[in-house]
């Protein structure tokens, strides 16, 4: 694959001059193009990962993160492409099994969850020596994403606007009554195979931003503050994006502060968890 | 298969695992009609229902007749449209959801903020414009959701229980509601109740089922006190003069009965109520 660095140094020069010392590395200007582009994905899936009560979802594609890499190292295979493979794989196995069989919703989440769990966990024991490269899965690193990964998620980006034009309100059609939307016209499951194939994808490049442990707090803390920022379901997407960008570079340049020097992805959960807070607060305020 | 029908029904069998929901029914929905479907709880109304709508797989054969050579238009109104927790969805972004390319996060435009308030405008309901979803009472709700199964302008409008949970008044005026459109706009309308007054007296055509075919026709054949006795074992007075009993007064309920039918006894007799006129149901 060629090399994408000089297709983005233009670009991620013009973060240097920002008046922060830490972007003046290379590594964190990458990492602010990362969370520029993730961010916003993140967040409109996450709008109508809360509007499917879908949460557990994601969590489950995140976790599956940790078993595609396993199955990606013992198979020799990239890790970071093995990931999404497996993840979409995950997603659309979800999907299918709570569309066809009678089981409620987070009861066949829970199945696949457990399976992909298991799995990565069982290929882990074979090879000792994988654990610990399967560990930085765990926490996420967004401050190792290379230029070609930025390649792939600009791409994504692009994709994942054309969907969000496309289907926004036919999902959300769908996430009110799915009969409703069929009897609309609407193709109920090719949008919901494509939003699970998406919303894996997505979360696999989160889990190298924040980790499995905390990936489905990227979708859903900015989608759940929104919530109480916002008066129209229009207006909600739209707070979604301003709390998870702000939340992704504030977190970043926070951490890199000397005086904080905390992981990245955490800190970017817990600007988020803030907003949420501020948000709660402020709506209690405003129903007394 | 007459002419005049919307949707005809043959040999129409629905099994869920071993149970079987429907067996067997054969039934037909006159086009332009007020099709309503009753019965006892369990007796596969919203499953014959949601087999017309092709969302349950069956056996038999379900035909939606042509409307002037192409097939028609169908909307549905569901009991709910079930928003998530305090979802921020407007009225007015609800009913722009199906049939608007522009998605929700690029705003509502003039005309499709126009088309909803149009559609919220033919069932008295303009005030519901920018109210969320989710703050909607009961009534306000299914007036909502009628208005965005019109927006499509159906030849066909199923709905499943729609004034469920809604007080007898709600429920009365969203009926005659629904009459009033029906008549205007000429849809064949298909609805599941057990409101069994409303539909005897707004319904033009009943289908009575208890897991196959117990009656169907106008509401005047078909919800007589012989049916609702096969289909719910109590007796229920809906039209006075159609008691099978020979008493002038239904001893359960106090039905005036009129002129009986002779056709047996269902009650013990009991004398006439002393004073002031017998209840109707």
């Amino acid at each position: 694959m060629p090399d994408c660095t000089p297709l983005f140094a233009p670009l991620l020069s013009l973060f240097s001059a920002l008046p922060f010392d830490c972007l003046q590395l290379r590594f964190m200007q990458q990492a602010l193009f990362a969370l520029l582009l993730l961010c916003p994905m993140t967040a409109a899936l996450g709008v109508q990962v809360v509007h499917f009560r879908m949460a557990f979802f994601s969590d489950a594609i995140g976790h599956s993160a940790f078993a595609g890499a396993a199955l990606g190292l013992m198979l020799a295979v990239d890790p970071l492409l093995a990931m999404p493979v497996f993840g979409v794989l995950v997603g659309l196995s979800v999907m299918a099994v709570q569309r066809r069989s009678a089981l409620s919703s987070d009861t066949a989440i829970g199945i696949v969850f457990s399976a992909v769990v298991a799995f990565g966990l069982a290929v882990v024991s074979r090879a000792p020596g994988m654990a610990r490269t399967v560990q930085q899965f765990l926490y996420g690193d967004i401050l190792t994403v290379s230029a070609n990964e930025l390649a792939a998620l600009l791409l994504l980006a692009l994709g994942a606007l054309l969907f969000q034009f496309v289907g926004y309100n036919r999902l959300l059609l769908i996430a009110l009554n799915p009969i409703m939307a069929r009897a609309s016209g609407i193709r109920a499951a090719f949008w919901q195979y494509a939003f699970a194939a998406l919303t894996a994808l997505v979360v696999m490049f989160a889990v190298r931003a924040v980790g499995v442990l905390l990936v489905t707090a990227l979708l859903v803390v900015p989608a759940a503050a929104a919530r109480h920022f916002a008066r129209t379901a229009g207006g909600m997407f739209w707070w979604a994006q301003l709390i998870s960008v702000t939340s992704g570079v504030t977190g970043l340049l926070l951490s890199a502060q000397p005086w904080l020097a905390t992981a990245s992805g955490a800190t970017i959960i817990l600007v988020a968890c803030l907003w949420f807070a501020l948000g709660a607060i402020l709506r209690h305020d405003a129903m007394e | 298969m007459a002419e005049n029908s919307a949707v005809s029904v043959r040999r129409l069998t629905v099994r869920r695992g071993a149970h079987i929901a429907l067996h067997g029914v054969d039934a037909t929905i006159p086009r332009g009609s007020s099709t309503v479907l009753v019965g006892p709880n369990g007796a596969g109304k919203t499953t014959f229902l949601l087999s017309l709508l092709g969302e349950l797989p069956h056996s038999g054969q379900i035909d939606i007749l042509p409307l002037n050579g192409r097939a028609p238009r169908i909307s549905f109104v569901p009991q709910y449209a079930n928003p998530a927790a305090r979802m921020p969805l407007t009225a007015a972004e609800f009913l722009s959801l199906d049939g608007n390319r522009r998605p929700l996060w690029l705003g509502l435009g003039r005309a499709a903020r126009r088309r909803a308030a149009r559609a919220l405008e033919q069932v008295h309901a303009e005030n519901l414009l920018q109210r969320p979803m989710c703050g909607l009472s009961g009534g306000e709700s299914r007036r909502v959701l009628l208005a965005a199964a019109l927006l499509r302008d159906p030849d066909l409008l199923f709905l499943d229980e729609p004034a469920a949970g809604v007080d007898m008044r709600g429920e009365q005026e969203f009926w005659q509601l629904l009459d009033k459109l029906r008549r205007e706009r000429g849809f064949t309308q298909i609805m599941v109740t057990h409101n069994l007054p409303l539909a005897a007296h707004y319904a033009t055509h009943v289908v009575a089922l208890n897991q196959t075919l117990v009656a169907q026709g106008a509401p005047h054949t078909v919800l007589t006190t012989d049916t609702m006795l096969r289909l719910f074992g109590v007796p229920i007075h809906l039209y006075p003069d159609q008691c099978a009993h020979l008493e002038q007064v239904c001893a359960t309920c106090g039905a005036q009965c009129g002129l009986a039918s002779g056709a047996g006894t269902l009650f013990s007799p009991l004398p006439a109520p002393p004073d002031g006129p017998a209840r109707r149901p």
